[in-house]
């Protein structure tokens, strides 16, 4: 959380305009000591990635052919394989050698390169959780700034209890009702997938295919994740309301809506910015629940399938993958934190 | 006014009403197209194709490599074996053989294929195609993963025509070799430069009931029918199965009509369809035991002990009164609901060849029974009532089950109490399915909740029950069911697998399990039966197998998909009509609504910015 924002005024920020060149410098340093970080997360990650799934009870080729007519010789025949009669040392160079050439291994379950496997189920993800985070976002700064103005009122009473229960309210339940009420009672939405099976669709039928079956994961998904941005903005806004700098802003003049939208929004919005980056690869990953629920051809349920087995290498190439995006965001989440505050510039 | 340029946060407060308009407008489009005028051609379009809801894994359609049971079975309906599995009673009949015959030693047998029959390409079918198929499985290692134990007897396999077959074995073998491996057709696969690579997951080559025409990961697998399968195209137009996540979308999707077949309910799930209009529910006798393991005594294959299991388990009186004191019949009726059949041994009733019926050796349910047992076996009762060990300990078995199967916890929280009746002490511990597979292997459990999915020849699941089927001390190289041994029954094991005559054979897999029955290194409390429920508005003449009181889904052949006929048409579309106009009206009520709503908020806002100007 931002302490002391009275500090930054419009004279502050005429100053910091006078400052692109020695700014300029310094930003390359700060990038470079964050880039820095970054890559050493990285690293952890893949050597984590490999060492840590490997003390995960159960025997990959084991928990495969469990229930199955196999004979001794196609259980080594599986290991060989799977490499896994290598030793565990040349198992992992063997990984990173792999790595290097931004090969994933193929999976055991699925007997598939696993980058095919994440490419395959990367886009329905992205596009659920794109459109989710959008949504909630917009609707959770929205209510949040609404509510902290009129703190105490009648609209920030209801819209800051309707977020709290929707956000303590159980994911799968609530995707299960509305499943059940709209699909299965009402009928006027599917119940599961991306697109009608053997629609063979293409431009707007299409779009519109995939637009209703997005409605139910995408409300869903938005009910129980709104409020921590509501939450967020209401608490920021309300701290910056006390400050001086909005007494001056009136003092010139200005009615109540411009102050709060020109100065008290853009200062309340910078820890929410950096709280939106930081849980979109959170989201990415936590889709799991809503993509079990409407059965969304997506990322979550293929790294929930690889944990029985366990599918080492896909359980590694999703480990890898969603690091890499959680990283990736955080990194962006400072770079822009610090081109917005020029306060974080300073420093 | 325009003394200041907008900032951020200025176009924020815009963005509520232009998210409420675009809201209203998606709202619109989303529930439109369920419009009559788009949705009729479409209904009547797929009227034809079954839709089959589904939620397994699958791992790869190609037929040499793929273990899972789902892309098995799917490919149960491309390739037809040599020889199929009826409907009747899962004895052999006829698949691309139209008959066979095997020497009198048990060592040649030969296959005549019927003449004319076509690959769904229109190439001719001809006894080359299994013996390529055979001969991959048979001499690469790869090709060999998913049914290489099917041809590890097979010495050579030769064509002296293109109608005829003749395997030669190693040893004798009365199992029938033509099953369960389907036979890929050699003009396609011959010219693949890694068949063990190939995925096989669209326009596939096949010569079963219908072809596999597309796969789309985590989505759906569609099939077509067949028009040159050798009994004659089916009745309808294709297969869909269809990727649902969860059993209660699957429901909620059967009763829109979204999907025709749903099966693995839950007898709750199972209850809430009965008697539903234009539903009919199944609930079919399944090929699957669940029991409990005992560990007897295990030990690798060379004789060394393995695992920490409680010594009083190796005295065959303290397992016997475990039978005894487990009320099976009760059990089942609250865990199952009543949907499942009581178990004897581990050849489930639907193979009424091999399944042991011979009640005069069944033990049922008699705890007191079990306590007269345990106190002649000398095992004293303490003051607590736990009964003391040979070395005067209080015994307490360890029960070990999956946290993610709810009927493994319900069936410890009965088991539990009865023990303690008869004076033993449990502690249930629930974990992932991995470790109970890695601990049931290795010996490391007293008690353990075990189940198996069993094949129509019994050759199998007998044989893991022989000695020679225990791992080695690192729990590879075999499977073995119970880490149990006993060489008698090895003995029959021995004796069936080279018995050519029927009736005999039947006898001596009946005699093996009443060996395994005393012995009782496990105990099977019943077959669970499978619940399944289809649109039977829409389609009749699923043919269960057996055909009495038998699967619709999960059938060791093709007999449900390729017996389907859809009811008359004009029916269904009538339906399907009326109740898309509900769904119109609403989804135009609700973008209504929305309209309205962002219309209001957006003039209120505009008001008072102006009264404040």
């Amino acid at each position: 959380m931002s302490s002391a924002p009275g500090a930054q005024d419009v004279a502050a920020t005429e100053t910091d305009r006078t400052d692109d060149v020695r700014q300029g410098t310094s930003f390359w340093r700060y990038a470079g000591r964050k880039a820095g970080g970054a890559l050493v997360s990285l690293a952890m990650v893949v050597v984590l990635g490999f060492f840590a799934f490997r003390i995960l009870p159960g025997d990959p080729v084991l928990t495969l052919t469990r229930g199955k007519r196999v004979d001794a010789e196609q259980v080594a025949a599986l290991r060989r394989e799977f490499g896994l009669d290598e030793s565990l040392w040349n198992q992992f160079l063997i990984y990173l050698r792999n790595l290097s050439h931004g090969d994933l291994g193929d999976s055991y379950t699925f007997r598939r390169p696993v980058a095919d496997l994440i490419y395959d189920h990367l886009g329905p993800t992205l596009l659920l959780t794109g459109v989710s985070a959008v949504l909630a976002i917009a609707l959770g700064l929205w209510v949040g700034q609404k509510a902290a103005w009129r703190r105490e009122s009648f609209f920030d009473r209801a819209s800051t209890g309707t977020a709290l229960v929707l956000w303590s309210v159980p994911t799968f339940w609530l995707g299960l009702l509305l499943l059940l009420i709209f699909g299965g009672t009402l009928q006027i939405l599917p119940t599961a997938g991306m697109v009608t099976t053997g629609l063979d669709a293409t431009g707007i039928d299409y779009v519109v295919d995939v637009a209703r079956h997005l409605v139910l994961p995408v409300i869903t998904m938005v009910a129980v994740t709104y409020a921590q941005y509501v939450l967020v903005m209401r608490a920021s806004l309300i701290e910056e309301m006390t400050s001086d700098y909005l007494v001056t802003a009136r003092a010139k003049g200005l009615r109540e809506d411009l102050v709060r939208r020109r100065h008290a929004i853009p200062n309340a919005l910078l820890p929410t910015v950096t709280l939106v980056f930081m849980h979109i690869g959170g989201l990415i990953s936590g889709a799991v629940t809503v993509e079990t629920v409407f059965s969304w051809p997506g990322l979550g349920y293929l790294t929930f399938q690889a944990l029985t087995g366990p599918d080492l290498p896909l359980l590694q190439g999703t480990f890898v993958v969603f690091s890499f995006i959680v990283i990736v965001m955080n990194f962006i989440a400072d770079l822009l934190y610090r081109v917005l505050d020029p306060r974080v510039r300073a420093a | 006014m325009a003394f200041t340029p907008p900032t951020a946060g200025g176009r924020l407060l815009s963005r509520p009403l232009a998210l409420l308009a675009s809201l209203a407008i998606a709202g619109g489009i989303c529930f439109a197209p369920m419009s009559p005028a788009s949705a009729t051609p479409e209904a009547s379009d797929t009227s034809k194709v079954i839709k089959v809801a589904t939620n397994a894994t699958i791992d790869t359609f190609n037929p040499f490599i793929s273990i899972y049971a789902t892309p098995t079975g799917i490919n149960r309906m491309v390739y037809e074996n040599l020889v199929q599995y009826s409907a009747e009673d899962s004895s052999d009949t006829e698949g691309l053989a139209e008959k066979w015959e095997t020497s009198s030693d048990g060592k040649t047998w030969t296959f005549h294929l019927r003449p004319g029959m076509k690959w769904s390409d229109g190439e001719p079918i001809t006894a080359k195609d299994p013996k390529w198929t055979y001969e991959q499985m048979m001499n690469n290692e790869v090709m060999g993963s998913a049914n290489g134990s099917l041809v590890s007897n097979f010495d050579t396999v030769e064509t002296p025509d293109d109608t005829t077959l003749v395997i030669t074995m190693k040893e004798p073998q009365a199992s029938n070799p033509g099953v369960e491996i389907p036979v890929v057709p050699e003009h396609v696969w011959s010219k693949l430069d890694d068949p063990g690579k190939h995925e096989n997951n669209k326009d596939v080559v096949g010569s079963g009931p219908y072809t596999l025409k597309s796969y789309k990961p985590s989505q759906s697998v569609e099939l077509t029918a067949n028009p040159n399968f050798w009994r004659g195209a089916p009745k309808v137009d294709g297969i869909q199965y269809i990727y649902y996540k969860n059993t209660d979308a699957q429901v909620q999707a059967l009763r829109a009509g979204e999907v025709d077949i749903v099966s693995k309910l839950t007898p709750a799930q199972f209850k809430a369809l009965e008697g539903q209009d234009g539903i009919t529910t199944n609930s079919g006798k399944g090929r699957r035991f669940t029991g409990l393991g005992l560990n007897s005594g295990a030990e690798s294959k060379d004789g060394k002990p393995m695992g920490d299991g409680h010594p009083v388990l190796k005295d065959v009186a303290v397992r016997t009164a475990i039978r005894q004191a487990i009320d099976t019949e009760t059990m089942m009726a609250k865990v199952l609901d009543g949907h499942g059949t009581l178990a004897t041994s581990f050849i489930p009733a639907v193979f009424p060849k091999w399944h042991l019926d011979d009640t005069s050796v069944l033990k049922g349910y008699d705890p007191e029974a079990a306590n007269k047992m345990l106190d002649e076996a000398g095992y004293k009762r303490g003051d607590d009532g736990i009964r003391l060990d040979k070395q005067g300990k209080p015994i307490k078995l360890r029960l070990l089950g999956t946290s993610d199967e709810p009927d493994e916890q319900q069936m410890a929280d009965f088991i539990g109490p009865w023990l303690k009746e008869v004076g033993i002490d449990t502690a249930v511990e629930m974990t992932d399915g991995d470790t109970v597979s890695v601990d049931s292997t290795m010996g490391n459990y007293d008690m353990y909740f075990t189940a198996w999915g069993v094949g129509a020849d019994p050759d199998f699941q007998l044989g893991i029950n022989t000695c020679d089927s225990r791992p080695d001390e690192k729990g590879e190289g075999a499977t073995s069911m119970d880490n149990w041994c006993d060489p008698e029954f090895d003995k029959l094991y021995n004796q069936q697998h080279a018995e050519l005559d029927p009736e005999k054979r039947s006898q001596l897999v009946k005699e093996a399990q009443k060996v395994h029955y005393a012995a009782t290194p496990s105990i099977d409390f019943w077959y669970k039966d499978s619940l399944e429920a289809y649109r039977s508005d829409r389609f009749t003449n699923l043919t269960k197998q057996p055909i009495e009181g038998g699967v619709i889904t999960e059938q060791s052949g093709y007999w449900s998909f390729y017996g389907a006929t859809p009811v008359d048409e004009t029916k269904t579309a009538a339906d399907a009509d009326s109740g898309m106009s509900v769904g119109l009206w609403i989804g135009v009520g609700i973008a209504v609504a929305a309209g309205i709503v962002g219309a209001v908020i957006f003039a209120r806002s505009r008001k008072t910015a102006d009264e404040r100007e």
